[in-house]
């Protein structure tokens, strides 16, 4: 039985976005490694107490910081590079469906995070004496947030000048790590920013991989992937209206 | 006819000048066509707008029939195009690139590989064909031409396919985009290898300004050129140009080189004009040759019109 075009295009583009970036792999995984177990101890040191409550946080939230950085930052600047090189314009010549390049590029982004989330959340388990209660959504939550981060990392990126892309990811990166309750509780930021991450979705994104965790939702299951899921269509859909657009 | 574009217009916005004018040809199967022309007269945008990437301002383009502005999705599928920047081959091998296009063009694997080997082998490239290491400009260059013919669409765009390759290998490339041709495609070739590619197109349109000045086939072009010979001298020293004959029209000096063209009666006269030129020490060398392609594309495109403000290509 052979593959619908639309599939057997969608791997193929996978394949390459593997083939061409096979030597990054490891490095790739590794760092994502490397970033969860920084945020893991390296939160620690801010921390006096590490209580019960704020060991989850940490644990949770590195994990969340993992499946997002990548998507919010690497992502974009890998289709603003796209689209300076000449890559972009060579995929949009090909005979394959207009979001199928996109895809394939956050499908790489998504395989990457991954091991790095689940390493995260098992050393931050064996350090801070976690009991956790995996829920079998926890893996669609996990793919669910680094696709929505790329996804929106994507959608950046088609609507900056590839020149400012670079500059707005970094600033994203700092806002992720220092101003957005991941890992900490959202009662600690000023009111200002809990209406703004009200609108935003790294909390709810946050709030599923703690959920799916732990057992406990800060707001309601329904509510945080509902927000979740809204944001990723709305960033895929930009990216798909860029991909479709002629000048 | 394959490829048909009628009336093709496009301008790009902050841009005065229109990159594409009213542009139209046609290319039918079997046929090698040239578009020649300046930098920036307009040729890459042509190319873009005939793969459905462009949106024309005005005009039609189709291809097998089909209106590929309305649906671009057709362009994409009846077009193979080698972009006129690098085909993007980083971390790959050539191998794996033009087995990667070919697949995702919907070649079978067996087909594929089998047509990719051919290719890669009549380039010379099998030797590096599984090495992942950062290709010469000219080597990415042919595996990027390999990625357009690997499963070639019923138009094949080439968008300057020579540049940077060794000669041995242009004269293979040279051979294998007639084959093409032979098999079938209507391949629309971008160069500025002007004289090379007189031994393969069979029709050519110069293009400045957006504009079609020329077309035909290469004798059709040279016999309104109104001279079949020219003479063409190295100069001793350019600042010191020898006194022209009363022979020959068009005289042309670029930097070393001085240009005529000649009527035949002309030759013998010609001949010793620059014999004694030669003698007094004004000349290094001289030639008499057959008028060719660059005489043509020489006559229609003046220097002023090798830059055109805000065009691309």
């Amino acid at each position: 039985m052979s593959l619908p075009p639309a599939v057997r295009s969608y791997l193929l583009l996978v394949r390459w976005e593997f083939l061409r970036r096979r030597q990054l792999v490891v490095m790739f995984v590794l760092l994502q490694v490397a970033l969860g177990v920084g945020i893991v101890y390296g939160f620690a040191f801010l921390v006096p107490q590490i209580t019960p409550t704020v060991a989850v946080f940490l644990a949770t939230g590195a994990m969340t910081i993992t499946l997002t950085l990548l998507g919010l930052v690497a992502v974009p600047q890998e289709v603003a590079l796209a689209r300076v090189s000449g890559r972009q314009g060579y995929l949009d010549a090909l005979p394959v469906p207009r979001l199928a390049p996109l895809l394939s590029e956050l499908t790489f982004a998504v395989l990457m995070q991954l091991p790095g989330a689940v390493a995260t959340l098992a050393l931050a388990a064996v350090r801070f004496h976690l009991h956790l209660q995996l829920s079998p959504l926890v893996l669609p939550a996990a793919a669910l947030t680094a696709l929505t981060a790329a996804a929106l990392g994507c959608a950046i990126a088609v609507s900056l000048p590839p020149n400012a892309t670079q500059q707005v990811t970094q600033f994203l990166s700092v806002g992720l790590l220092l101003f957005s309750p991941v890992a900490f509780p959202m009662s600690r930021l000023p009111a200002g920013l809990q209406d703004l991450h009200r609108g935003l979705p790294v909390a709810y994104m946050a709030d599923i991989m703690r959920g799916t965790i732990t057992g406990h939702y800060d707001t309601s299951r329904l509510l945080a992937f509902g927000v979740v899921m809204a944001w990723c269509v709305a960033g895929l859909a930009t990216c798909g209206r860029a991909a479709a657009r002629r000048h | 006819m394959i490829l048909e574009a009628e009336g093709v217009t496009k301008r790009y916005r902050r841009s005065a000048a229109p990159a594409n004018d009213g542009i139209s040809l046609q290319v039918e199967a079997g046929e090698v066509f040239g578009l020649l022309g300046p930098n920036g007269a307009g040729k890459t945008t042509l190319v873009s707008q005939i793969l459905g990437v462009l949106l024309p301002d005005a005009g039609s383009i189709r291809i097998a029939g089909h209106d590929v502005v309305a649906r671009p999705e057709m362009a994409r599928r009846l077009c193979s195009y080698q972009p006129q920047a690098t085909a993007p081959v980083e971390g790959l091998t050539p191998r794996e690139a033009v087995d990667l296009i070919g697949r995702l063009r919907g070649g079978r694997p067996g087909d594929v590989g089998r047509r990719g080997e051919e290719l890669l082998g009549a380039l010379d490239l099998l030797a590096s064909a599984d090495r992942r290491v950062p290709l010469s400009g000219g080597m990415a260059r042919l595996v990027g031409f390999c990625m357009a013919a690997v499963v070639p669409g019923r138009v094949v765009v080439l968008d300057e396919p020579t540049n940077d390759v060794d000669p041995l290998r242009r004269r293979a490339l040279w051979s294998l985009v007639r084959s093409l041709a032979d098999r079938g495609a209507a391949v629309l070739l971008v160069t500025h290898n002007v004289n090379e590619s007189e031994r393969c197109v069979d029709r050519l349109a110069i293009v400045a300004g957006g504009r079609v000045l020329a077309h035909g086939t290469p004798s059709q072009l040279k016999a309104n050129l109104g001279a079949p010979l020219r003479i063409d001298c190295s100069l001793d020293d350019p600042s010191r140009p020898p006194p022209l004959p009363n022979i020959g029209t068009g005289w042309v000096a670029t930097g070393r080189r001085l240009i005529g063209q000649i009527q035949l009666p002309e030759a013998g006269d010609a001949v010793s004009w620059a014999k004694t030129q030669l003698d007094a020490g004004w000349l290094v060398e001289f030639s008499v040759a057959p008028a060719s392609l660059e005489d043509v594309y020489a006559s229609w495109v003046q220097p002023d019109q090798t830059q055109t403000a805000g065009a691309i290509g």
